[in-house]
């Protein structure tokens, strides 16, 4: 095991640190959709697909981050 | 059957061969409902394979059109609903054993290229070559690189969130599998890679990376794709 194995290592846990703002992206639109469901319940399903198309969407940039992740895991051998 | 498939010809990806297997089965499924259809009594109530086709057309046919206005939305829904069905089918297919084809960059590159030159297109058909040129000095000429980008950018992300969405579920699955795999090992010495843990613990990743991400990643990019052309359309009074 040389020095530059666990500096990709390094890398690739640095790359999996993008989901951190997405984490924090997904929980402030999940708030909002459950005050938006208090203000008016029949709109419900509406919010919902809403919220997951969102959090879908929002989800990309993580799925970047694991991405380039796993490229640095398994090209740099 | 599958050993031989998976044995790696010369310059030929495996994905080739099950994108030829998704577009055969879906020739086969459009056959076959067009002859259902064909000969359907249209005074009765619609059921079976006519009911599914039916849901589906008024599916795609509702969400281009509440994007894109009736008009423009007669020339695109086809587009969408050939799109939606291709990678429905595309990202399902990893529960059968196949390797998704979305799993491959260049399927889904060649799906968001197709969505980038049918925005191109729409830009030039609303606005003319002369703004079609122009927009990319449209501030300022300095803006050039930025707006190039701009343009750009919806190809990167829309083939990108599609392969790596696919991939990451592969992977994790691999990845999972061979845990349980050397977890069952251990438990049961003699048993050598047999991967009862596997069976147990699988099927929920199964039903969140394949299925839901599947779903909801072709949800999204025939929803992207209908959005950005919609905006490039000509509003309608």
């Amino acid at each position: 095991m040389d020095i530059g194995r666990g500096l990709v290592a390094i890398g690739a846990g640095l790359a999996v640190m993008t989901g951190m703002m997405t984490g924090i992206g997904q929980g402030i639109a999940a708030s909002k959709a459950v005050e938006a469901v208090g203000r008016n319940p029949e709109a419900e399903n509406k919010i919902r697909a809403m919220l997951i198309l969102g959090d879908a969407i929002a989800e990309t940039c993580a799925i970047y981050g694991l991405l380039i992740a796993f490229l640095l895991m398994f090209f740099f051998k | 059957m599958i050993h031989f498939l998976s044995v790696p010809v010369v310059g030929v990806q495996v994905e080739v061969f099950s994108v030829l297997l998704v577009s055969a089965l879906i020739m086969m499924a459009l056959l076959y409902v067009n002859a259902q259809i064909k000969k359907a009594d249209p005074y009765k109530k619609p059921s079976g394979v006519v009911l599914l086709a039916t849901i589906y057309v008024e599916f795609i046919w509702n969400l281009t059109k509440d994007n894109m206005g009736k008009k423009a939305a007669k020339q695109y829904a086809p587009y969408v609903g050939m799109l939606a069905m291709f990678m429905l089918i595309s990202n399902l297919s990893g529960l059968f054993g196949l390797s998704q084809p979305t799993a491959n960059y260049s399927v889904t590159l060649t799906l968001a290229l197709i969505t980038f030159f049918l925005i191109q297109y729409t830009v030039y058909r609303t606005n003319g070559l002369k703004q079609f040129f122009h927009r990319f000095f449209e501030p300022h000429p300095l803006f050039f690189i930025m707006n190039v980008f701009g343009v750009i950018a919806p190809l990167i992300s829309l083939s990108l969130r599609l392969f790596g969405n696919i991939t990451s579920g592969t992977i994790m699955m691999g990845l999972l599998y061979s845990f349980t795999g050397f977890i069952s090992e251990l438990i049961i010495p003699f048993i050598g890679k047999f991967d009862f843990l596997g069976v147990v613990i699988a099927p929920i990743f199964h039903a969140y990376f394949d299925v839901f991400a599947g779903l909801i990643q072709t949800y999204i990019f025939i929803m992207l794709t209908t959005i950005l052309i919609g905006v490039e359309l000509p509003k309608e009074e």
